[in-house]
């Protein structure tokens, strides 16, 4: 327990931690102190003065943000005097505003709009006219007004300490001093956004968002981000069946105020016009538009005729589909056609780190414990890359904390700007690199080990058994790419696996066929395709097959397709995901694009069709099966239904060996691309940071 | 006797009624002629809104949705679009792509007008909007902007000149 001073704030009898700040302890009391320029958990600035209290002995006015409480201070957060210097310095922060509100992006959600107006004066004595600087725009998603900027700094140090990017500085000084990019006229940086959130005021505003509606025109629906696997809370604006914007609103979620760019940017491919909107069969060597029914039918027949003859069905399952949409799948595929040729594209080997760690309960680690750990060990990924929040996490963890990171690497990776050791491993000899950090391991208080998909199989397993050797308390987190490529193996999306990690045996299946075999099977009758893209880079080689795929735009795989459902997105359904970390949360139906239905849908109307009773398939109903049903789901439902976190906990028995050698390869997306729905986003090809243009150009991330 | 009474009083009634009627035959009629002759409305009269433009022709909506927001039958649609230099719609940095009002729910408040930062909507003597098709009584941009003074054009090419006062 720290230290206890007490003080006076506005007469009464404080106690507080000794070296708080008076901001802050004010704030946990209810007492608001205007601020610009503070912001938790960023470094202090002490620039806009608008925050300033009176404390007893002292001559002057104090800023409240930077003021340590001590014992006996008396302080006075509202008097005559402070509200005339809160009035002087809001006339003088607006001495060249352009107070442009109405057509500012800002307006209705503005700082300083707010402040002007509950303490400001209501009329300015200046009356020269203002200086007009025009507007810069410095990437294709960050706008620059010079004249609204009020120099709080925010920006330069979200990005420099925050995201650790340093894209933002001050050029020049006193009154003409002025934010400015990295590159002259331009960012290169990673294009989050952090920024423009961050600013209190209209100055950063959003490329994407710009001058298209108003915050309180918007419906605004939090959901999960569906690009990577970290599962950070997004909140969509929607307005007119269009998303309009996205940003974590109220910084609730395990993400906080934290979205890369994917997240913040990435989701105009909701509204591509590309988007499949009617089921299409091909007849005569086309695709022709049908009707649903027509296509439903056409799937259900061709489905009870395969199987009455006993012929070969296979699934290729997504990495973004829901985990109630997963469940029935198997379901359709186990139960409907006593098929286990189901599988997906595995990035990461959780069912070995599973199988490792049988017995344990609270040996996965959550996004939180990345930010509390006392040290952490990075294998074989590129973090900030691959996944950014839990990079974002390390870092804030280090900034706060000083926490200890260990970096075991291919190649130069960001996080070896804070790890205490980085270490260069050739891929295959990361386990001897780590060994011999043995030494200085031993000697932390608690480890979290993240390790990319270079450790796999048995190499897992002498990972663990190296955890275990520390005599420290270790947590995992195996890296997965995509926003439920941890769900898709927990629903038993695999030929070898129950959902919950149970062996097929257990329903009276053989295994059945990885995507590899099913590719490769000359005899294959039908493949479904939900979600993937699986023919991007290979060849079916049964040239017969009928193929079905449920697909939101017509990429490599659905050109081959004799029947294609046109699936929607997870921003149009309800249901929930599984993070990388394990934790479930619901996604929120943010709006409906014509023509397209839910994959639950689609598999349940087939299975209708086919005259199969696989329950009802309302995403609710399927997750109270599932909650039954599948080990480690049986989660909270109240922490879930409210927006939050619950992590699910598989760890209670051995995992069964999969017999068969599988393919887990992580698909090496950059900070700018994911996968195949990556490519129909304009506002992450448009950045100059996408592949192929400033990325591959051999230009090192900081 | 009292019948007498009865009867002149009721006499000196109709007199007195008959009297202010053949007064006022003789004053000139304040009533409107309204639909053989335009009617007269006082200045301040809300009717059908107009959306103004200013000096250049240029509208001076910028899109910013207060109107919309004040609204209480929330009968204001609006679509914001950015202006850009070879087509120029509006005097600020936005303007309004799309702006409709509903008649069949606005009960001229003038709420609107009270809202608007750039005195761009304001109401206008028009009345004569009834329909048998509630369809028809959605009133777009087109329908509701001033006309544009003699000699402008729309699009507006403007000279970007330097701008001194600020936005
Ligand atoms: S930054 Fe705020 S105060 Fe300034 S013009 Fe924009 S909305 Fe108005
Ligand atoms: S751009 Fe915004 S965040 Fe940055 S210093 Fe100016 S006002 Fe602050
Ligand atoms: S870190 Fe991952 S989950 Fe979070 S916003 Fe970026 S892509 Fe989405
Ligand atoms: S007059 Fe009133 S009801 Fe009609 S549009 Fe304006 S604010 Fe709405
Ligand atoms: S009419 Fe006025 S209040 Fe309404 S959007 Fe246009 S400028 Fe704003
Ligand atoms: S908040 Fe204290 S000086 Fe800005």
């Amino acid at each position: 327990m720290a230290e206890l001073v007490t003080l006076t704030i506005d007469g009464a009898q404080v106690q507080a931690e000794k070296g708080a700040l008076l901001i802050d302890v004010c704030k946990a009391r209810g007492i608001e102190i205007p601020a610009f320029c503070y912001y938790e958990g960023l470094a202090l600035q002490a620039a806009c003065r608008m925050c300033l209290v009176e404390v007893e002995k002292m001559p002057k006015l104090q800023p409240g943000c930077t003021l340590p409480v001590a014992e006996g201070m008396v302080v006075k957060t509202d008097t005559p005097v402070i509200h005339e210097a809160r009035k002087s310095m809001l006339e003088f922060l607006l001495a060249n505003h352009p107070l442009d509100c109405p057509v500012c992006d800002k307006g209705g959600e503005c700082e300083l709009q707010d402040m002007t107006f509950r303490y400001g004066l209501g009329e300015s004595r200046f009356l020269e006219n203002k200086h007009h600087v025009d507007e810069q725009q410095w990437s294709p998603v960050v706008f620059f007004d010079r004249p609204r900027c009020i120099l709080c700094y925010r920006c330069v140090r979200i990005c420099d300490e925050g995201v650790g990017v340093d894209a933002l500085g001050v050029v020049q000084r006193g009154v003409v001093s002025a934010i400015a990019p990295s590159h002259g006229d331009h960012l290169e940086c990673d294009e989050c956004g952090m920024c423009i959130d961050i600013c209190p005021v209209g100055a950063l505003t959003s490329g994407m968002y710009r001058y298209k509606t108003r915050p309180w025109e918007m419906n605004h629906v939090g959901t999960i981000c569906t690009h990577c696997s970290n599962g950070c809370k997004t909140t969509l604006g929607v307005r007119g069946g269009q998303v309009i914007r996205a940003n974590n609103r109220d910084h609730s979620g395990i993400n906080g105020e934290f979205l890369c760019v994917k997240g913040r940017f990435g989701w105009d491919f909701v509204n591509s016009t590309e988007r499949a909107q009617s089921p299409m069969l091909r007849t005569n060597g086309r695709l022709e538009p049908v009707s649903w029914s027509r296509a439903l039918m056409t799937v259900a027949r061709k489905l009870n005729e395969v199987k009455q003859r006993g012929g070969r069905v296979g699934f290729i399952a997504s990495n973004h589909t829901s985990n109630e949409e997963n469940y029935y799948l198997q379901k359709l595929a186990r139960q409907g056609l006593r098929s286990n040729n189901i599988d997906h594209h595995r990035t990461g080997d959780v069912v070995t780190l599973i199988d490792a760690l049988a017995g344990r309960t609270d040996a996965l680690a959550t996004v939180a414990d990345l930010y509390a750990a006392k040290a952490s060990l990075v294998i074989a990924s590129d973090l900030a890359q691959q996944q950014p929040l839990l990079h974002f996490q390390l870092r804030a963890n280090w900034r706060h904390h000083r926490s200890r990171t260990y970096v075991v690497t291919p190649g130069p990776v960001r996080e070896r700007k804070f790890a205490v050791k980085s270490l260069h491993a050739e891929p295959g000899r990361e386990l001897d690199a780590v060994e011999s950090l043995r030494d200085d391991l031993s000697k932390e208080p608690e480890l979290v080990i993240l390790f990319g998909d270079a450790i796999q199989g048995d190499a897992v397993r002498r990972l663990v058994a190296f955890g275990d050797s520390l005599g420290i308390p270790v947590k995992y987190v195996c890296l997965l790419d995509y926003s439920n490529s941890r769900g898709a193996i927990d629903m038993g999306l695999a030929p070898g696996l129950l959902p919950g990690y149970r062996p097929v045996a257990e329903a009276g299946l053989e295994p059945g066929m990885t995507i590899a075999e099913m590719l490769a099977d000359a005899s294959l009758d039908v493949l479904w395709v939900v979600g993937a893209n699986p023919l991007r880079n290979a060849r079916l080689a049964a040239e017969n097959a009928f193929v079905v795929v449920n697909e939101m735009f017509l990429a490599e795989t659905a050109q081959r397709a004799d029947v294609i459902f046109p699936a929607a997105s997870a921003y149009e359904k309800e249901g929930t995901v599984t993070n990388v970390c394990g934790e479930v949360q619901s996604l929120k139906k943010a709006l409906k694009v014509m023509g397209a239905k839910t994959d639950l849908e689609i598999f349940g109307l087939v299975a209708a069709e086919m005259g199969i009773d696989l329950g009802p398939f309302q995403p609710g109903a399927v997750f109270e099966e599932i909650r039954r049903e599948v080990r480690g789901y049986n989660v909270s439902l109240p922490v879930i239904a409210t927006g939050g976190a619950a992590q699910s906990v598989p760890l209670n028995g051995r995992v069964p060996a999969l017999t068969r050698a599988e393919l887990i390869q992580s698909a090496r997306d950059t900070l700018f691309t994911s996968g195949t729905l990556g490519r129909y986003s304009k506002n992450l090809t448009s950045v100059l940071e996408h592949p192929g243009k400033l990325y591959a150009s051999g230009i090192e991330t900081p | 006797m009292p019948k007498i009474n009865e009867i002149i009083g009721s006499a000196a009634a109709i007199a007195k009624g008959m009297s202010v009627t053949f007064r006022e035959m003789l004053n000139p009629s304040i009533t409107d002629l309204y639909p053989d002759a335009p009617p007269l409305f006082e200045e301040r009269y809300r009717g059908v809104h107009v959306l103004q433009r200013d000096e250049n022709g240029m509208e001076k909506c910028v899109a910013c949705f207060l109107c919309s927001a004040a609204c209480p039958s929330e009968c204001i649609y609006i679509e914001a679009a950015e202006n850009t230099d070879p087509k120029r719609i509006s005097g600020g940095e936005r303007y309004a792509s799309v702006y409709n009002i509903d008649y069949n729910r606005c009960i001229f408040c003038g709420y609107c007008v009270e809202a608007c930062p750039t005195d761009a909507i304001t109401h206008g003597h028009g009345f004569e909007i009834a329909s048998y098709n509630t369809a028809t009584l959605i009133y777009r941009k087109e329908q509701l902007l001033a006309p544009l003074p003699p000699g402008a054009q729309v699009p507006l090419v403007v000279n970007e000149e330097p701008v001194g006062a600020g936005h």
